[in-house]
């Protein structure tokens, strides 16, 4: 498994950084921030005012090491749902993004025009057909971008994963398999969710699998780069394994209480993605109390204006349920839509 | 035409060896060499059927593949399993279904193992252990886990051979069916029959890695590569396999690379491959090669392999006309056995 960064906060010896000074500490303001959603987005929905959550927590090193290897203006992202720091840096603004959580109008919501984000997938696994297909075309068509597929390694299960990665292995479609190892798949352990390696995987579709340690952001950010540049150059996709831990609940229907063994949470909290970061800068010379504050605060500020504007925009109606389905809905869905209408409207 | 070179086969060079590790002994040789006299016999017999008219539906063809079917199934006792595909004659003989129930499922007659309302693609014969061949491609590896858990739950020491193509590989069922029973340690037994083509796409065009049998890996099982004309190879490592199954140790990954000698169905035009090819191939037919090979070692004459042909020409019209005598199915048949009835 590939490590550069120590817990300490040192590089491993011979380890050497791509990330400088500035890109450090945004890497570093956009786990803060998703680590500051999950906790306002947990409060929200306990309160009834938000929909179900998935939180980041733990896996920020992850998810953001990954997302700065893209470059937004070409690049794609296929999320699957834990991987909100990502889409944020990629374009889709954080208040639309909260705002479909808690019932704002889809027109409000939507993924802008020009942000080359997908709609995120809860159903396991299907992304990796939508990001092969699109990086697959990219490349038919002659255009630059890279797709970056998220999954966790419960998805690894579907045999849609297996299907997109044997395609894109194939086709040498230009995509990158993020797989996130959080070590659970709700309440399924990796232990009873493969007898293999996954990273390894890749070597039966004829391309290159990695495997670094997801909580060590320069170890991710590596991979990512490397992958990404080996799909821009027409080398075809790089299946990584990030492993880290799941450090909250699987979303907020879930209580790990049942079923985590007892001291796992208490082991992978040591291996926290975010103090490790902090230490890193620290070492540098480049962190105090000070600095640290005030990113906090400058963080804060952002995600409590985004809620704000979430809360401000206008709410869902019944019939857009219909929109956004069908290009032409067929005249079954259009009067279903009109029955839910007059429905609504009955006193 | 000049077609790429799109097969993940090299033809040996060398002569398959026999009996550097296993030993056969006459009985055996001649068990093997009958099985697959019977399985070509039948399916050129077929072939000849279909062009007449005389059967409906469609059929696919086993031979070239003999080896394959042969070599697995002789380590396995009634009490096994297998599963198979739209290509499932050959699994089916070797497994011992009977031929005029094989031939009368053909022929849609009442006489078939399926009381003739399957057809080619869906002989099945629970009895014998053999779960069906499949008109899903893909649809035969989680049967074949189920089996295997089926075995290891009622701990009755019985395996299950996952018969599936080189298509069939990039089935998700098959990842799904390959995890699981690697997770579970069960006794499944996966046999690719790599026959270089899914219908007319190209193994190379389906498969980016240079062997079937790399995906072994990803479940950390064992993964082999054999000569699928070589039936002794198969025998041999179908048997480590087999054994490493019996003894609880989980799952194996076997590819057989071969090569089929009709076309993917009867009718097919073979636009994908070239005559030159093909017979390139058959110079290394595993009847001609085993019957070679055993008769250097002195366990088969030419008498045995004549003999056992026209044995087999017997016996494959023996179950045409057992076919023939067979009723068509009565028209109320068609609502039985379709849904078992749950009270
Ligand atoms: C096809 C499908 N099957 C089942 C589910 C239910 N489900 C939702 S999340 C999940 C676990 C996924 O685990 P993993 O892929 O490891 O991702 P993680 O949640 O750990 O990020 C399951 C089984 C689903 N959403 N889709
Ligand atoms: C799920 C499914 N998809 C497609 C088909 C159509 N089909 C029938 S056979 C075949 C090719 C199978 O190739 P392979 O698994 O290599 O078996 P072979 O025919 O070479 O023995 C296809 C695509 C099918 N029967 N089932
Ligand atoms: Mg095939």
């Amino acid at each position: 498994m590939r490590r550069l960064l120590q817990p300490d906060g040192s590089l491993v010896e011979g380890g050497c950084s791509r990330l400088g000074p500035e890109q450090l500490v945004e890497a570093l303001r956009w786990m803060l921030l998703s680590r500051l959603v999950d906790a306002r987005a947990t409060a929200l929905q306990r309160q009834g005012r938000f929909g179900t959550h998935s939180p980041v927590k733990g896996q920020e090193a992850s998810v953001v090491g990954s997302a700065m290897a893209l470059d937004p203006a070409v690049d794609w992202i296929a999320p699957s749902y834990r991987e909100l720091p990502a889409l944020v840096r990629h374009g889709y603004p954080l208040e639309r993004i909260l705002g479909r959580s808690m019932g704002r109008s889809p027109a409000a919501t939507r993924i802008p025009d020009g942000v080359n984000v997908l709609p995120n997938q809860v159903a396991l696994a299907t992304q990796l057909q939508h990001a092969v297909g699109l990086a697959w075309g990219l490349r038919l068509q002659g255009r630059p971008g890279v797709v970056m597929a998220y999954f966790g390694e419960g998805a690894a299960s579907e045999g849609d994963s297996h299907e997109a990665m044997n395609l894109a292995g194939v086709r040498r479609a230009p995509v990158v398999f993020l797989l996130m190892n959080n070590q659970w798949a709700i309440s399924t352990s990796r232990e009873v969710q493969s007898a293999g390696q996954f990273f390894r995987r890749a070597e039966g579709y004829g391309f290159a699998g990695v495997q670094v340690d997801g909580n060590d952001l320069l170890a991710v950010f590596e991979a990512a780069t490397d992958a990404v540049a080996r799909a821009r150059a027409g080398e075809g996709p790089t299946l990584i394994e990030c492993v880290t831990y799941r450090l909250s609940f699987h979303n907020t229907t879930d209580n790990p209480r049942r079923y985590l063994p007892p001291g796992w949470l208490e082991r992978a909290e040591c291996e926290d993605p975010i103090p490790r970061l902090e230490a890193h800068l620290a070492w540098l010379g480049l962190w105090d109390q000070g600095a640290r504050a005030a990113l906090e605060a400058e963080v804060a500020e952002e995600v409590e204006a985004a809620v704000q504007a979430a809360l401000a925009m206008p709410p869902s109606r019944p019939e857009d349920l219909f929109d956004q389905v069908y290009a032409l809905p067929p005249e079954r869905v259009r009067r279903q839509r009109q029955e839910l209408l007059q429905h609504v409207q009955e006193p | 035409m000049v077609l790429p070179n799109v097969s993940h086969l090299t033809i040996p060079s060398s002569p398959a060896y026999i009996g550097a590790v296993v030993e056969l002994s006459r009985a055996q040789a001649l068990e093997i060499y009958e099985r697959m006299a019977l399985i070509r016999t039948f399916e050129e017999r077929v072939a000849q059927l279909f062009a007449e008219g005389r059967i409906p539906g469609f059929v696919h063809l086993y031979a070239g593949e003999e080896a394959v079917a042969v070599g697995v199934c002789t380590h396995l006792n009634e009490g096994d399993y297998i599963t198979s595909t739209h290509r499932g004659h050959g699994h089916c003989i070797a497994k011992g279904v009977p031929l005029g129930e094989m031939m009368a499922e053909l022929f849609g007659r009442s006489g078939g193992s399926c009381k003739g309302k399957g057809g080619s693609m869906h002989i099945a014969d629970v009895s014998r252990g053999m779960l069906g061949a499949n008109g899903i491609v893909g649809g035969g590896p989680p049967l074949a886990a189920g089996a295997g858990l089926t075995a290891k739950v009622l701990g009755t020491g019985a395996v299950a051979v996952c018969f599936f193509g080189d298509g069939a590989a990039e089935q998700g069922t098959t990842h799904e069916a390959m995890n699981l029973a690697a997770i579970w340690k069960l006794p499944v037994v996966f046999v690719c029959e790599n026959n270089q083509f899914a219908e007319s796409t190209p193994v190379v065009y389906h498969c980016a890695a240079t062997s079937i049998a790399d995906r072994a890996v990803a479940y950390n099982i064992p993964g082999v590569s054999v000569d699928g004309y070589d039936v002794i190879a198969v025998y041999e490592a179908a048997g480590e396999a087999i054994v490493r199954a019996r003894r609880g140790e989980g799952p194996s990954l076997i590819e057989a690379r071969t090569w089929r000698y009709f076309g993917h169905f009867e009718g097919d035009q073979v636009t994908y491959r070239t005559a030159e090819q093909s017979a390139a191939h058959r110079e290394h037919d595993p009847l001609t090669t085993f019957a070679r090979q055993a008769a250097e070692r002195g366990l088969l004459t030419q008498e045995d392999v004549d003999r056992i042909h026209r044995d087999a020409a017997r016996q494959v019209e023996e179950a045409i006309a057992w076919a023939e005598a067979s009723p068509l199915p009565a028209p109320e048949e068609a609502l039985t056995d379709v849904y078992v009835a749950y009270r």
